[in-house]
């Protein structure tokens, strides 16, 4: 499939927004907050809240006419997209909500709070699930008609929330309980194997072939013609393909960048007296590029069946 | 009414004719234009709702060349239309006709994604999907003569190898030849249940041989016998 | 398969008896001016043996039951035999045996021995029967046709080789064998056709200034004498047609003009005028080399063609070397005919013919070629074109067509003739017949009667009605020549015998003696017996793509995108063997030169055989293409590999010996591997200047006649269909 980077970006990016919120209520909820002052709660939150437009925004570059992007709203009877959307707008009043009912009853977790905020985390996790059912629903990509698709997208948007949220502690000069390290060493753990399985069933063959695509299932089915000389619309988005090397090459790369690296920050962080602020920066940089990568590869190695039609055996 | 075609991969000879006359009937049609992108230069390329490939079915010498027009399929379980947020995607309840509303759609690619048959293009000129519209303003037509109540790519083949129709009804032309020769789905393990038919390629036609009661040799002038034959 | 079909005997006498000139009786005088002609009673009309009379008698007597094989001595002391004993004579042949045959085609003898004993089954054992009571030439009435669903199509696949005529005569030799000429299920013409053999058309011979051609230029030469050369055998026309070189060229030899006219021979020309052909490119054979002969020069420095005119439609590659350019408009803004003088619309069983008129309006000002070819008419003051004073005799195209008569009630048009336009095929000019077919979507169809339909070169009623229609000259049968008397008085005046004139150098009469047998036969082309088989192994052909046409379809923003650029198609098994990619560059060479194209693997192609389609490949910046053009940089035109000559006798075309048709498809080559830095397609050639105010090709068209109706989805619908998955 063709990388739309604003699509990477988004999914990326909009996953550390939500990340970071849901760690920033749960850890509010679950022990108090983490942070010495106010006004860094405020900006951690605020942080959130720009990565999760960022995401949002850039979702609508892609669109080869936005100007009807309000209507995407209209099918959440059937669309994961729409839900998407749908959720994605609830999410901000319900948020906002939540930030407001504690900034009112002066950062005490109240009844409220604990509903609204309740209601963010699941949420967080159902508009997660939508988006990664944007491509598991879709029995045309193999590599995407998974369960594996939604499980990864709900892991690695809570993954890369712990790593933000670590590093907004961090930032603020505090360190972090322990159980943060804990949880961004186990996610990242989580993540490394689970990807490393991924990459394995994506090279599983199809059950869809060139043979039942052109219904010949007893010969050999080769292509012969096109039908256009040059590449289009089909061939552009759907046929879209990196070298072999350059591929091998990307998911090393996913696995040390969005996986170990942070990984063996995370545990060196455990191990040290106080949080390093460089270390937090750069997992959450080297996360991020890698996830990045990894949403690419996972474009790039997604072979949509019409790929059959133009020559793929299977 | 489910209203499709039956398409037969015996006779169609690739000439790309139905995807021409496709072209030219829809650009000015309900989803028209069909854009063009350097249409004199490097690269032509644009929207088309009909295309031909053309595969090498066995091994030379068991070797057949098929030709293979694909429009939309028009399926049952149409997924395309699943998946569009924005609801510009639809299917007709009464006839069974896919189409997009041009006016609500947002180009966002994802039904395209979501069609196994490569039946969906962006048209990047007016941002907006197209996709066969199984001539929906040709077959409902009262102005036009009952028999041009067809689709252009139908009316168009020279060898008859589209046919139109409804194959709800059992009695239709296209359910009776689709039962006949064994009509096919295509991509049939995804489940979409696609409406139009392929027909398979037949198998040759075995011609018995003169049996030859006599070993008499032809060449031989002295044996020849004249018949009476009166000019 | 003929050899197959005699032998058996499986063939349909009566048929042959009755429609062909199988019966009729040839002398057998070797060494003599009258060997091979056919014996003639004492009215000069063919005479067959009546087994009835056991006499002589006239081939066209109906009351005759004539002997199909025979041998007989005229009270003269002559041998004559029956043609079709001179048909069972020569393919008995060994050199005709399926075993032999094999070898030359790459068909096993089996397949060839199946193929015609499946022909003989269908022919004679799943004959059909239809119904329909007829008449005969004769006269005689019959209640049925039999049919013998047997059809052969072919054309430039056979015609394009240098021994296509004879291919072609062989194949209509297996059709009459079988009876399946004009027959339901055969081989079947289309109205105006079938005519009289030879059509009673001599090509002009002389021209004059201010003097009407004293017939068409182009007809059909029946002996030595129709010839058009000069007191010393040269020929008379600039592309040698009629000539010793290609005797029956009722084509015309188009493809040699440009190289006759710069090598002055038979002579040099001043004014070269091309009408819709793209000579500097897809119409010629040796591409690269035409170009270079349209721009050389003498001694004086003077172009050899001084003034080149075309009339085009299209920037082609040739406009480019016009010093005028006449622009034509396309057939979308004109006025036309497909006439039933010329080669109309036909079908099978319903004469039709068309006419195009104008759907958009010209937005310059500009005429079509023909309201332009009237208008010089006019004013040239061409006999046809004045009226009794002197003044113009047609207004314009329109006027032409419908009021010009050929003969008396037959004109260009067949449709609702008569001044009320009640009348089909012969009426006198009716003032309103154009709109007349414009309201009938421009075409005009009379099906023949349930009589008419099968069986016309025999059949009065057909014939009958074909003659009132202008079609035939007379009601005679039409008897099909399988054994060709002109071809034979060809023969003779080759070996000298002819009484009349005769070949001047050795080569002619060579090519007389071999090539123009009364009786189809086949040989090796020209081009092949004259180049080392080895060197060029590969045979390389083109095929037309159904989706253009020609040259003229890659100024069309849709067509070309389904092909901007060809591949050289090649057998898969054998492209591996020789190390070539599929899709991978390779150079493809004949003795003309040499090629650099794509090879697209194929398993349908024999695998000494390479093909592609034709006419795609553009000389960059022509046709309004950018100059990045992929028909320009990956597209390529295999023309450049054929040449206009025979290898070893430079002044003999590359063209069928008898009829001058373009041997396009004799081309022999070698295929090897480009290096990898070799990429692209070879020779390209200099970029064609942009023309003065040319304007830029825009990078998207989003071509509609009008906007478009949507049709919108109600936004209920929208909100309420479909459940909560
Ligand atoms: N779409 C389209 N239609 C056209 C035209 C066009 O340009 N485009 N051009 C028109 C004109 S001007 C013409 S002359 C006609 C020509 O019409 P066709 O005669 O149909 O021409 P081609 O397709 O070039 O050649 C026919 C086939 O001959 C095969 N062939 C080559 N050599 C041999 C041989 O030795 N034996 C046999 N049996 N086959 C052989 C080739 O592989 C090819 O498939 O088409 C007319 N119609
Ligand atoms: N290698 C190879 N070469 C071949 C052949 C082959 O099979 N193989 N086939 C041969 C055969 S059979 C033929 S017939 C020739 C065809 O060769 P041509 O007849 O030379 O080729 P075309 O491309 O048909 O176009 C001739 C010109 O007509 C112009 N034209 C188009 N429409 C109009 C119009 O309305 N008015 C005017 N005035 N001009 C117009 C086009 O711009 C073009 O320049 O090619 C021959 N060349
Ligand atoms: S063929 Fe594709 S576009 Fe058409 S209905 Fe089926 S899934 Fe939808
Ligand atoms: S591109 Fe248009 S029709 Fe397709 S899913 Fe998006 S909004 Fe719907
Ligand atoms: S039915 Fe109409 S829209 Fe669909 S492929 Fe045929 S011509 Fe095109
Ligand atoms: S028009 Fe008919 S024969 Fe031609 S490509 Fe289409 S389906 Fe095949
Ligand atoms: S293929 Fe085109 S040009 Fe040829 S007869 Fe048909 S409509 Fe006419
Ligand atoms: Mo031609």
């Amino acid at each position: 499939m063709h990388p739309a980077l604003s699509i990477l970006v988004f999914t990326v990016t909009s996953g550390f927004g939500y990340g970071l919120m849901t760690l920033l209520i749960l850890s509010q909820l679950l022990g108090g907050s983490p942070f010495a002052n106010v006004n860094a709660y405020l900006i951690a939150f605020f942080v959130a809240f720009v990565l999760m437009s960022i995401g949002l925004l850039s979702s609508t570059f892609h669109l080869a006419n936005p100007k009807n992007a309000w209507r995407a709203f209209n099918r959440f009877r059937t669309s994961w997209l729409s839900r998407e959307g749908v959720l994605a707008l609830l999410y901000y009043p319900i948020a906002l909500s939540y930030v407001a009912v504690l900034w009112i009853n002066e950062w005490q977790t109240t009844v409220a709070a604990y509903v609204l905020g309740a209601v963010c985390v699941v949420l967080g996790f159902v508009l997660t699930h939508c988006t990664a059912m944007i491509y598991a629903s879709l029995k045309t990509i193999p590599q995407w008609h998974t369960r594996r698709v939604p499980i990864g997208f709900c892991l690695f948007f809570i993954y890369s929330g712990v790593l933000a949220y670590a590093l907004a502690v961090v930032s603020e000069g505090g360190s972090p309980l322990s159980a943060v390290w804990i949880a961004a060493c186990v996610l990242a753990l989580t993540g490394l194997v689970f990807k490393l399985k991924y990459f394995t069933f994506v090279g599983e063959p199809s059950k869809t072939t060139i043979n039942t695509a052109t219904t010949f299932t007893e010969a050999t089915v080769r292509l012969f013609d096109t039908g256009h000389s040059a590449e289009n619309f089909l061939q552009k988005e759907f046929a879209y393909v990196v070298g072999p090397k350059t591929q091998a090459l990307a998911r090393k790369a996913v696995l040390a960048l969005a996986f170990i690296v942070p990984l063996v920050l995370s545990a060196l962080q455990f191990s040290r007296e106080s949080s390093s602020l460089s270390m937090a920066i750069a997992a959450v940089l080297c996360c991020y590029v890698g996830l990045l990568l990894e949403r690419w590869l996972f474009f790039i190695e997604a072979k949509h069946v019409v790929r059959r039609f133009y020559g793929e055996q299977y | 009414m489910k209203l499709g075609l039956l398409i037969d991969l015996d006779t169609c000879v690739g000439c790309h004719g139905c995807a021409t006359a496709c072209k030219q009937w829809n650009t000015s049609g309900t989803i028209g234009p069909l854009s063009d992108s350097n249409p004199y230069g490097k690269d032509p390329d644009g929207a088309w709702l009909n295309r031909i490939r053309t595969y090498e079915v066995g091994d030379a010498p068991d070797s057949k060349t098929v030709h293979f027009p694909m429009s939309c399929l028009h399926c049952e379980n149409a997924d395309c239309v699943t998946v569009c947020p924005t609801g510009a995607s639809y299917k007709r309840e009464e006839d069974g006709i896919v189409l997009v509303d041009q006016d609500k759609c947002m180009g966002c690619n994802l039904c395209a994604w979501a069609c196994p048959y490569g039946a969906r293009e962006l048209d990047h000129d007016q941002g907006v999907m197209k996709k066969c519209t199984l001539c929906v303003d040709r077959i409902y037509d009262q102005n036009l003569p009952e028999e041009e109540r067809q689709p252009a790519c139908v009316l168009t083949c020279p060898t008859s190898s589209r046919l139109f129709g409804d194959f709800d009804d059992p009695e239709s032309e296209v359910s009776i030849k689709s039962r006949q020769r064994g009509g096919r789905d295509l991509m049939p393990e995804l489940g979409y249940e696609p409406t139009n038919k392929y027909l398979p390629p037949r198998e040759k036609a075995t011609v018995e041989m003169f049996a030859l009661d006599s070993t008499e040799d032809g060449f031989s002038l002295k044996s020849w016998v004249n018949k009476m034959i009166a000019r | 398969m003929v050899h197959v079909l005699l032998k058996r005997r499986l063939i349909d006498e009566e048929f042959l008896v009755r429609y062909t000139n199988a019966p009729q009786l040839i002398i057998h005088a070797p060494g003599s001016a009258e060997h091979g002609l056919i014996l003639r009673t004492d009215e000069g009309e063919p005479a067959v043996w009546d087994q009835v009379s056991e006499n002589y008698a006239s081939a066209c007597d109906p009351n005759v039951s004539p002997a199909l094989v025979g041998e007989y001595q005229t009270p003269d002391g002559r041998t004559v035999k029956t043609a079709m004993a001179l048909i069972l004579e020569k393919y008995s042949d060994l050199q005709y045996a399926p075993e032999n045959a094999a070898e030359q085609c790459g068909i096993a003898a089996e397949d060839i021995e199946r193929f015609a004993l499946e022909m003989a089954q269908i022919a004679f054992k799943e004959s059909i029967r239809i119904d329909t009571e007829w008449t005969d030439w004769a006269g005689r009435k019959h209640d049925h046709f039999i049919g013998r669903p047997v059809s052969m199509h072919a054309m430039r696949g056979i015609s394009a080789h240098s021994n296509g005529f004879q291919t072609c005569r062989a194949l209509h030799l297996l059709q009459a064998l079988l009876g399946t000429i004009d027959c339901p299920g055969g081989h079947l013409a289309k109205p105006p056709y079938p005519k009289h053999i030879p059509p009673h058309i001599k090509p002009a011979r002389t021209c004059a200034p201010n003097t009407p051609l004293e017939s068409p230029p182009l007809g059909f030469p029946t002996s030595p004498e129709d010839l058009l050369i000069d007191e010393n055998g040269d020929p008379l026309r600039i592309d040698k047609a009629y000539s010793w070189d290609a005797p029956i060229a009722s084509h015309g030899m188009m493809h040699m003009v440009i190289r006759n006219a710069v090598n002055a021979d038979p002579y040099s020309i001043d004014t070269l005028m091309l009408f819709m052909a793209n000579m500097a490119w897809n119409s010629s054979m040796n591409t690269a080399e035409t170009m270079n002969m349209l721009r050389e020069k003498d001694d004086n420095g003077e172009y050899k063609i001084p003034f080149i005119v075309s009339c085009d439609a299209f920037h082609s590659e040739t406009v480019n070397f016009s010093d005028l350019v006449i622009p034509d408009t396309t057939y979308l803004e004109r006025y036309d005919t497909i006439s039933m003088l010329d080669r109309p619309i036909s079908e099978p069983h319903a004469a039709c013919d068309a006419i195009r008129h104008p759907i958009l309006n010209t937005d310059r000002d500009v005429r079509s070629w023909q309201e332009v070819l009237i208008e010089l008419g006019g004013r040239l003051e061409l006999p046809l074109f004045i009226d009794e004073n002197g003044g113009r005799r047609y207004k314009d195209y329109k006027d032409f067509i419908i009021n010009y008569e050929k003969t008396p009630g037959i004109g260009f048009l067949a449709g609702w003739r008569g001044e009320n336009g009640d009348q089909h095929l012969v009426g006198a000019p009716n003032p309103k017949q154009w709109e007349a077919y414009i309201e009938n979507e421009s075409f005009f169809e009379l099906k023949l009667a349930d009589n008419q339909r099968f069986l016309r070169h025999s059949n009065q009623g057909y014939l009958e009605f074909a003659k009132n229609a202008g079609w035939v000259g007379s009601t005679d049968q039409i008897v099909i020549e399988l054994y060709s008397e002109t071809l034979q008085s060809f023969r003779l005046a080759g070996e000298g015998l002819y009484d009349g004139p005769t070949p001047k150098t050795e080569e002619q009469a060579e090519r007389l003696v071999k090539y123009f047998d009364p009786l189809p036969f086949f040989y090796k082309p020209l081009e092949q017996q004259q180049q080392d088989e080895n060197q060029y192994p590969f045979y390389a052909i083109n095929q037309r793509p159904m989706h253009m046409y020609h040259s003229w379809d890659s100024q069309n923003a849709w067509l070309r995108q389904i092909t901007s650029h060809n591949y050289m198609y090649m057998n898969r098994k054998q492209a591996i063997d020789l190390g070539i990619d599929d899709l991978g560059w390779a150079w493809v060479e004949s003795h003309n030169g040499r090629i650099r194209v794509q090879v697209k693997y194929m398993e349908a192609v024999e695998k000494n055989t390479v093909w592609t389609w034709n006419a795609i490949g553009k000389q960059a910046g022509a046709w309004g293409l950018t100059k990045d053009a992929n028909e320009s940089h990956q597209g390529f035109l295999m023309n450049h590999l054929i040449s206009e000559s025979l290898p070893k006798q430079k002044s003999i075309t590359n063209s069928d010996p008898i009829t001058g048709q373009a041997a396009w498809y004799d081309l022999k080559v070698n295929i090897r591997a480009a290096l990898a830095e070799e990429q692209g397609s070879w020779p390209e050639f200099d970029e064609v200047k942009t023309l003065p105010r040319q304007q830029s090709t825009p990078d998207s068209v989003s071509y509609a006649t009008h906007s478009n109706v949507n049709l919108n989805r109600s936004n209920r619908d929208i909100l309420t269909r479909g459940g909560l998955k």
